[in-house]
């Protein structure tokens, strides 16, 4: 640990003053039960089937956008290969679904395997991929697997401290090489053309499915951020110098979390396949982890609710807008990125948090007073806070 | 054979320069400015456009070399000024705020150029190559961009090593808080560095246009292939740039030609992610104190 | 006070939320309003071509050839006293925004027909949405073949009308028999060089190497290096996108020209050729139906309208062809079976369909919704235009089970067992291909 920093984390007041609000605060389960009554009984006053799988769909992107909120806006971590947990997940339940359809569905070479093992020359399933026959298999390893990789690459990185612009280039990596693998091995994996044309779930039943599931993960998202365990995890976000100073063993913290939402992506992507019906490589891109950090952002990094409004926002919009906007939806997809890291720093929840902090703050000049201290803090704060904040590898 | 691996190994360097090339606008910003520049790929596609338009009007590489650079350097101020100045702060965020930048470049390309792949022709003078061994002659072009890196690399050299600006650039890198102490404008370093850094992203388009395809979606796998040499050979020193692309350029190429082109490449990410492990700032990393 | 706080924090909340969803939603209810309004005197086809992304190089042209087909059906007096309207979805390069996007054409547009997809890859993402949901798709793509589902009509070449004069005419007439295959790494050129394999197999030629490089990949040094010391005499590419004209440039630069070893490929057409300059490519060989070289009265007008609505530079293609004609299959068809009924299409409208195409008389197969085309094969010139070498006398029937490598296939909608299999409701249905063992 440089001396900066070492004299950083004695003198630094927090940035960030932890707050702890009630774990599960009415307001929060009433209107959670108002959101999943409102999606739960979608099948019973719209009749629209493109609808209905938007919904569907959005319910995994938000679980998604949860699972990336979890370790970017509470543990600092970015990651641009959360979409590889996603993917293999996915791709776990797509290839056994897949199998399954095809033992009573001929193939347009009329075999009994997927049509990708065919046209590559395979006669019968790999013995490799024969246990994936059985889906409750598949879906434990669509859980399990991304759990095991994120532990696996959390050990390799966050137990030598590599973090911050290294951990985000290394997952760009990690995403990469997926994509190559899946593309290169195509008679296991259904190559570029992804892995289409499986029965695939979609219905009422398994709306409420995937919104349970969702519900219990945002659940366990606002207990994990709220217990004790969120506050350290909110400490190494804010400093992690600190919180090791503290004697928290923050590699282990970052590990943890980064298996919990590895989990969470892995589920997210299982549903995913099972309710589109169609994997392809581009679903374990790191185009597609950026999009999720974007809703993130949209939403409010370090909010529960966050994601979930912001995934089902800036999706929904895309699917409405992007059709009637052409190329010009792309330059506004831009132009959010930049909003949201210039303007809208704390996302839409955040600055609706903020906003009504600050409304039961208090009177006019009570509020004027804390601006004060804070903008004096600051001032105090100047020199330590530029010498070690700027560029992680200065420490 | 050996002779076609000899060949091989010759025109790996080709691959190398062109690494160099593509990641050296990177190493600046990302080692001296801190920005994770996620629009890098889009300054060489604007860049290779530029060349694209310069050889409309008559003119070659040689001329589209400067006018790329003008013409980059002078986008990366913009983005400087407008949004990169706000956010050095939080390098992170840079990240999704030049990916923004990136959509919004690839974009408005299109909407100006249209989507087709676009016309950038080499010029006469470089065209033919010489032999040196085997039945394939090194074409003359590839050692043009080879003298391109080693200029390229000599130029940064020169600028960082033997100038005020580096001289402040160093002293920025070293120790922010401090240099501004001693007077030194970061502020100013900073966007000198960012525009530079452009620049050279632009010199990257216009060289490397005539040999590959020219599109508005051509920059993303020359920002990934920058950022793995970056990764590789380590952030903030410009031996590490030489080193990351010559490892990843020579092993791509030989790989390549032993196995097949996707197993080459997935050797070389396995490599860069085990050595990331054993050395965690890359092979020319650069230490602090402790 | 605390319950004031949290009553305000509700609302303020729901507030917001509001605002925000009406604002994001409020144009699309817009438009869909003005639709509706509109609804009645059009039809309605959708076009699904991607507008963003890496395919946009090539799939904003089939966007562009289809419009143009539109607008000259509508300046004739649309189709049953109705305008044709195109409704535009982009579906981003991304296969699962494709499978999206052709459902809501189909279930909130309600198009009569789809007008889209270019790569096998997205064809096959949305025909299982085309297929639930009995809608009609014309895919204008030469594409790999083996395959025929009721909802899509192939307005493209399959590999045998493309290749089965092709390898023999490049054997028998440039006499070159080692073939070197290069390809992208996915199912289309997999298929094909199984097909030119066999072809090479039966007329005498040989394999040198087969090599497959990754899509996107634009660095071929290695691969031409291997190319020169493998002692091949004709180079066989199926690469495809920015991967031709990358590998075409830099055969070119180390020096290998057309005289030494050709490159033959299904694949490259005038457009690649713009991008990668004519010198680069003069002297190659390709197999079509189309090019903008010939010279049809028909073909004249179109690439007239096509450079005169967008620029004298603009070439057309092969892909462009299919996908301009289409329109005018399906315009066609909908005057015929004076319907816009799915099934009325699929069943009566479609198959058999005849139009005096650019590149000549084309009809839609009435058993296995393919095309008969006409093969032709061009040489590269300097001008970056092919010049016809070889014209085939007669249009070819298409196949796309090729007899030599699948003998008992073949695809028959006629047929009275695919008819019985078809007619079951489609959840019932397991096979739904109109496939058949003979």
């Amino acid at each position: 640990m440089s001396g900066i920093a070492l004299a950083d984390a004695i003198t630094k007041k927090p940035v960030r003053r932890v707050r702890r609000t009630p774990m599960l605060p009415r307001w929060a389960l009433i209107g959670g039960a108002g959101v999943v009554a409102l999606i739960g009984s979608y099948p019973y006053y719209g009749s629209n089937g493109y609808m209905l799988s938007l919904l569907g769909k959005f319910l995994c992107y938000a679980v998604f956008a949860l699972s990336i909120d979890l370790i970017w806006g509470f543990t600092g971590i970015l990651s641009l290969g959360q979409a590889v947990y996603f993917g293999v997940g996915a791709y776990f339940v797509a290839v056994s679904l897949k199998l399954n359809y095809t033992l009573t569905h001929p193939t347009r070479y009329g075999g009994k395997i997927p049509d990708f093992m065919e046209w590559n020359g395979l006669t019968a399933v790999p013995s490799f991929m024969a246990p994936l026959m059985s889906l409750p298999f598949a879906i434990v390893c669509a859980l399990v697997v991304p759990t095991l990789l994120a532990l696996l690459f959390g050990v390799i990185t966050f137990k030598r401290h590599i973090y911050g612009v290294y951990c985000a280039v290394i997952t760009l990596a990690e995403s990469l090489i997926l994509q190559d693998f899946i593309i290169e091995y195509q008679a296991y994996t259904g190559g570029f053309n992804g892995i289409t044309d499986y029965s695939n779930y979609v219905g009422a039943a398994f709306l409420w499915f995937i919104l349970g599931v969702t519900a219990v993960f945002f659940l366990t998202g606002r207990v994990l951020t709220h217990s004790r365990l969120g506050t350290v995890l909110k400490s190494i976000g804010d400093n992690d110098v600190r919180a090791e100073f503290m004697g928290y063993n923050v590699a282990n913290y970052r590990i943890f979390v980064f298996c919990v939402s590895a989990f969470m992506a892995g589920a997210a992507g299982a549903m995913y396949a099972a309710w589109v019906g169609l994997v392809s490589f581009l679903d374990t891109g790191p185009v597609y982890s950026v999009e999720a950090v974007i809703w993130t952002a949209v939403g409010g990094r370090g909010t529960i609710i966050g994601p979930f409004v912001g995934a089902f926002l800036v999706k929904g919009a895309e699917f409405f807008l992007s059709g009637t906007l052409a190329e010009w939806w792309q330059i506004l997809v831009g132009g959010l990125f930049i909003f949201v890291v210039l303007v809208l720093r704390d996302g839409i929840v955040g600055t609706i948090a903020n906003w009504v902090r600050r409304r039961s703050a208090g009177s006019f000049r009570q509020i004027a007073q804390e601006a004060d201290r804070k903008a004096h803090d600051r001032q105090r704060d100047w020199q330590a806070e530029g010498a070690t904040r700027h560029g992680e590898e200065a420490r | 054979m050996t002779q076609s691996i000899i060949t091989q190994f010759l025109s790996g360097f080709s691959v190398v320069a062109i690494l160099i090339i593509a990641a050296l606008g990177l190493a600046i910003i990302f080692g001296v400015a801190g920005v994770i520049n996620m629009a890098h790929g889009e300054f060489i596609m604007v860049g290779a456009y530029t060349a694209a338009v310069v050889g409309k009007l008559g003119g070659n590489t040689l001329v589209a070399i400067p006018v790329a650079f003008v013409t980059v350097g002078l986008l990366g101020l913009l983005i400087e000024r407008g949004i990169v100045q706000w956010i050095y702060d939080r390098p992170l965020e840079t990240l999704l705020a030049t990916w923004g930048v990136g959509i919004i470049l690839q974009t408005v390309t299109k909407l100006i150029f249209g989507p087709e792949l676009y016309y950038v022709g080499s010029p006469k003078f470089l065209a033919g190559g010489f032999r040196v061994i085997g039945r394939l002659p090194f074409p003359w072009y590839r050692l043009f961009l080879v003298i391109v890196a080693i200029l390229l690399l000599a130029l940064v050299f020169h600028v960082i090593f033997k100038t005020n600006l580096g001289l402040e650039v160093r002293a920025v890198r070293r120790n922010r808080a401090i240099a501004g102490c001693l007077g030194i404008d970061t502020a100013r370093v900073d966007m000198a560095v960012f525009v530079f850094g452009s620049g050279l992203a632009g010199i990257a388009g216009a060289v490397l246009a005539p040999i590959k395809s020219v599109s508005t979606a051509m920059g993303f796998p020359y920002a990934v292939d920058s950022f793995m040499v970056l990764v590789l050979g380590g952030v903030g020193n410009l031996w590490g740039v030489a080193a990351g692309a010559g490892l990843i350029g020579e092993a791509e190429t030989v790989l390549s030609f032993i196995f097949n082109n996707v197993i080459g490449r997935l050797l070389v990410f396995l490599f860069i992610v085990v050595t990331i492990r054993l050395v965690p700032k890359g092979i020319f990393g650069y230490y602090e104190r402790r | 006070m605390r319950k004031i706080k949290r009553r305000t924090f509700l609302q303020s909340c729901a507030a917001g939320m509001g605002g925000i969803l009406a604002g994001g939603t409020a144009p699309y209810f817009f438009t869909r309003s003005i639709a509706r309004a509109a609804e009645g005197a059009t039809i309605k086809v959708g076009i699904l071509h991607s507008l963003s992304g890496t395919i946009a190089i090539i799939e904003s042209s089939l966007h562009n050839a289809e419009l143009l087909a539109i607008e000259e059906i509508n300046a004739k007096g649309g189709v049953l006293g109705k305008k044709l309207q195109p409704v535009v979805e982009d579906p981003q390069s991304m296969v699962q925004v494709f499978a999206e996007k052709a459902k809501k054409l189909l279930l909130e547009d309600k198009v009569v027909a789809v007008l889209g997809c270019y790569t096998s890859a997205s064809r096959q993402s949305v025909l299982p949405v085309f297929e639930q949901h009995n809608g009609v798709l014309l895919y204008p793509t030469l594409y790999e073949a083996q395959e025929c589902s009721k909802n899509c009509f192939y307005t493209g070449a399959v590999p045998s009308q493309q290749l089965d004069d092709f390898v023999p005419w490049i054997i028998n007439t440039l006499g070159r028999k080692k073939f070197y295959l290069i390809g992208a790494n996915y199912i289309y050129p997999k298929e094909t060089n199984r097909e030119v394999k066999a072809l090479l197999h039966k007329h005498g030629g040989q394999t040198v190497a087969e090599e497959y490089s990754p899509l996107g990949a634009t660095e071929f040094s290695t691969n031409i290096n291997k190319i020169a010391s493998s002692g091949c005499d004709v180079v066989f590419s199926d690469l495809v996108g920015d991967q031709i004209v990358a590998f075409y440039k830099q055969y070119r630069e180390f020096g290998i020209t057309a005289k030494d070893i050709p490159i033959c490929s299904p694949i490259t057409t005038e457009q690649e050729i713009a991008a990668m300059g004519p010198e680069n490519a003069a002297g190659h060989y390709t197999s079509f139906d189309y090019f903008q070289s010939v010279g049809t009265p028909q073909n004249k007008v179109f690439v007239d309208r096509y450079k005169a609505r967008y620029g004298k530079n603009a070439v057309t293609n092969a892909v462009m062809q299919a996908a301009y004609f289409s329109a005018f299959f399906l315009a066609q068809a909908i005057e015929k079976v004076r319907s816009t009924d799915a099934d009325a299409l699929i069943y009566e409208g479609l198959p058999g369909q005849e139009f005096l195409a650019p590149e000549g008389l084309v009809k839609i197969d009435e058993k296995n919704h393919h095309t008969w085309l006409w093969p032709r094969i061009g040489r590269a010139n300097e001008q970056g235009q092919f010049d016809v070498v070889w014209t085939r006398k007669n249009w070819v029937r298409p196949q796309p089970w090729v007899p030599y490598l699948y003998p008992n296939k073949t695809c028959d909608f006629s047929d009275k067992r695919v008819v019985e299999r078809l007619k079951k409701p489609w959840s019932q249905e397991k096979d739904r291909s109109g496939t058949i063992n003979m």
